[in-house]
């Protein structure tokens, strides 16, 4: 076991934060979410980040995409530091590099499997062909092609997530955003995503970043990042299958 | 591009309902509206639109048809040196004091004296040749079918205006007026009739035209010349469009007409908004993931404001449909309807206008459509 906030060895990371603090305020109380906390996630790695609700991981999480300002500290993703664009800026920046995967689906219950992939791509400034030559690619990957015509309400939740990770994935990004993907589905259904996941930091090169307090989810992860109350209490490299996954928060 | 608006629409469309239909509504209380108050207050302009005459010649400063006063009768002569005038007639109004056989107590009658004879201008429209003819009879008067009952007299009885003895002679349609009753008659017969020592010459002098299309021209080249003591001219149109808004607005109804707009407008925005807000709302984690995923604020606000066009379409095309039946249901009642172009266009503005407010007012719900909040 690693000490926490260790930083690999490998090439230029993908992600990086550099002593990032968040603090939320409701009326009079202040609730320190991270503190001061350090840590690079490197490409082509499903990393994951573990620990009990309320630890920080979701607030971390929307921190590195750029869906969340900090406090103080800094944010570099992919060589750009996000505390310095502006909100549009920050648009683009998702538009062009970052996909999402959320618990709840997030489908348009009037689109079709193969229009919910296509959408956001029409405003990526691709032609229409080219869209849903990606939208279809997409859909294929995760095992969907021949559901691609089916709404919201004709399939089951993990069709439903895998349609959701070929929206994301069909933008091409090289940073994956998962948070808590599995924890709506079933055991073979959350199998199967996370092996998806797995296989688009493989085979894509992509930045997968997985939140998720869901413990069937750790030894499919290349990297697991323990957190608690807004800090990294252990950071382990899963080089072969380990099962025994408590170790690190006790 | 997916057609993310419409698809909602068609797809959800029972959400979408209510807003179509207050839209719908609200689009078809003004059209009928609008089309009632011009059926209504055309009535005004009656002796206008009725007549085949293209210039009127009257007092100067002359609001409404019904408030004109006398003119010198000699300039007939200076509108007829002008060659594009082809016929020059008399028009004299009296205001008078009805008295029928049966006791209706006074009743206040306007009296028009026209020229019976065939090729006369006034009221040729809604005057047939036949009737028109009988008024060269002296004392002979026509009146409107359903002015009978209040008139309390029948055809051939006699009656007394302004305590001169007249005598109904026909009885005719489309003659109906507002504010009082029309009754007419030959210019012998008004001019006995009329007993206001001041009028010595005929409310208004009418005018055709050898070419009806130079009307606004002529009017204008004829105005300003006092020679003959004081007069001005206008087109027909114009003359009539002046006597109705001199009644809207004049009268408050004009007024109430905008104050009922206000409410309808105010109700169907209301209840649009709110739908559409709550489509918004029914959506905003979608519409928060597309943000995620780097769809712009600006595209997904375009997705509700065309959501809002399309109800508004949808909407109007419904109110279309359904006032076009109760118009004609009313023409059919005899109820007075008329609906022109700019009625009909300021009622599409409207709904339009509403659907648009509505959709700004749904706009402002994206704003939850935080993509951080998907996090928690």
């Amino acid at each position: 076991m690693q000490t926490a906030s260790a930083i690999p060895s490998t090439a230029q990371p993908a992600l990086r934060a550099e002593a990032v603090s968040k603090a939320f305020v409701s009326g009079q109380q202040r609730t320190q979410v991270l503190a001061g906390l350090s840590l690079s996630i490197n490409a082509a790695e499903l990393t994951l980040i573990s620990g009990p609700s309320g630890c920080g991981k979701s607030t971390l999480l929307s921190v590195l995409s750029g869906l969340q300002k900090i406090d103080s500290g800094r944010v570099l993703a992919l060589g750009s530091e996000l505390g310095q664009l502006d909100l549009r800026a920050l648009e683009r920046f998702r538009l062009q590099h970052t996909g999402f995967v959320f618990q709840g689906f997030n489908l348009f219950p009037a689109l079709s499997a193969f229009e919910q992939v296509e959408l956001p791509l029409n405003h990526m400034g691709m032609t229409r062909d080219e869209a849903r030559a990606r939208a279809r690619r997409s859909l294929e990957e995760v095992g969907l092609a021949h559901r691609m015509k089916l709404r919201p309400s004709e399939l089951s939740g993990g069709e439903k997530q895998r349609v959701a990770i070929a929206r994301a994935l069909a933008k091409e990004p090289e940073l994956l955003f998962a948070d808590e993907p599995t924890s709506a589905l079933d055991a073979a259904n959350g199998q199967m995503i996370i092996d998806i996941l797995h296989r688009i930091a493989h085979t894509h090169g992509t930045t997968v970043l997985c939140v998720s307090h869901d413990p069937r989810l750790v030894i499919h992860a290349d990297r697991v990042l323990a957190m608690e109350d807004g800090r990294i209490l252990s950071d382990r490299r899963n080089h072969a299958p380990i099962i025994d996954s408590k170790e690190i928060s006790s | 591009m997916v057609a993310l608006a419409r698809k909602t629409l068609i797809y959800e469309w029972r959400r979408f309902l209510p807003a179509m239909l207050a839209v719908g509504f609200a689009g078809l209380l003004q059209l009928l509206q609008i089309a009632l108050v011009l059926g209504i207050f055309g009535s005004t302009s009656l002796y206008i639109t009725g007549s085949s005459a293209d210039v009127w010649v009257g007092y100067p400063g002359t609001q409404s048809v019904g408030q004109g006063r006398s003119i010198d009768a000699d300039v007939a002569s200076r509108i007829l040196m002008d060659p594009a005038v082809e016929r020059v007639e008399q028009y004299l109004w009296v205001d008078g004091d009805w008295r029928g056989p049966r006791e209706t107590g006074g009743l206040s009658v306007f009296v028009s004296g026209i020229d019976p004879s065939a090729n006369g201008l006034m009221f040729s429209r809604v005057l047939p040749l036949a009737l028109r003819r009988r008024l060269a009879e002296p004392d002979a008067i026509i009146v409107d079918r359903s002015d009978l009952q209040q008139l309390g007299v029948g055809l051939g009885q006699y009656a007394t205006i302004n305590g001169h003895s007249v005598h109904v002679v026909g009885i005719s349609q489309g003659l109906r007026a507002l504010g009082g009753i029309n009754v007419l008659c030959s210019l012998d017969t008004a001019r006995r009739i009329d007993n206001d020592p001041t009028d010595n010459g005929p409310t208004y002098l009418v005018a055709k035209l050898r070419d009806p299309a130079q009307a606004g021209q002529v009017a204008a080249r004829l105005r300003g010349d006092t020679a003959f003591g004081p007069y001005t001219t206008w087109s027909a149109a114009d003359f009539a469009s002046l006597s109705v808004r001199y009644w809207l607005f004049d009268t408050g109804a004009g007024a109430g007409v905008l104050f009922l707009a206000g409410i309808v407008f105010l109700v169907g925005a209301v209840i649009t908004s709110q739908t559409l807000i709550a489509a918004v709302n029914g959506s905003v984690r979608e519409y928060a993931t597309l943000n995620a995923l780097g769809v712009g604020v600006a595209a997904l606000r375009r997705v509700v404001l065309e959501q809002a066009f399309w109800v508004g379409a949808l909407g109007l095309l419904g109110a279309g449909l359904l006032g076009i039946v109760l118009l004609l249901l009313a023409r059919s009642q005899n109820v007075p309807v008329v609906l022109n172009l700019p009625a009909a266009l300021a009622c599409i503005l409207l709904v339009l206008g509403l659907a648009a407010v509505s959709g700004l007012a749904a706009m402002r719900s994206l704003r939850r459509a935080d993509p951080a909040t998907l996090l928690r």
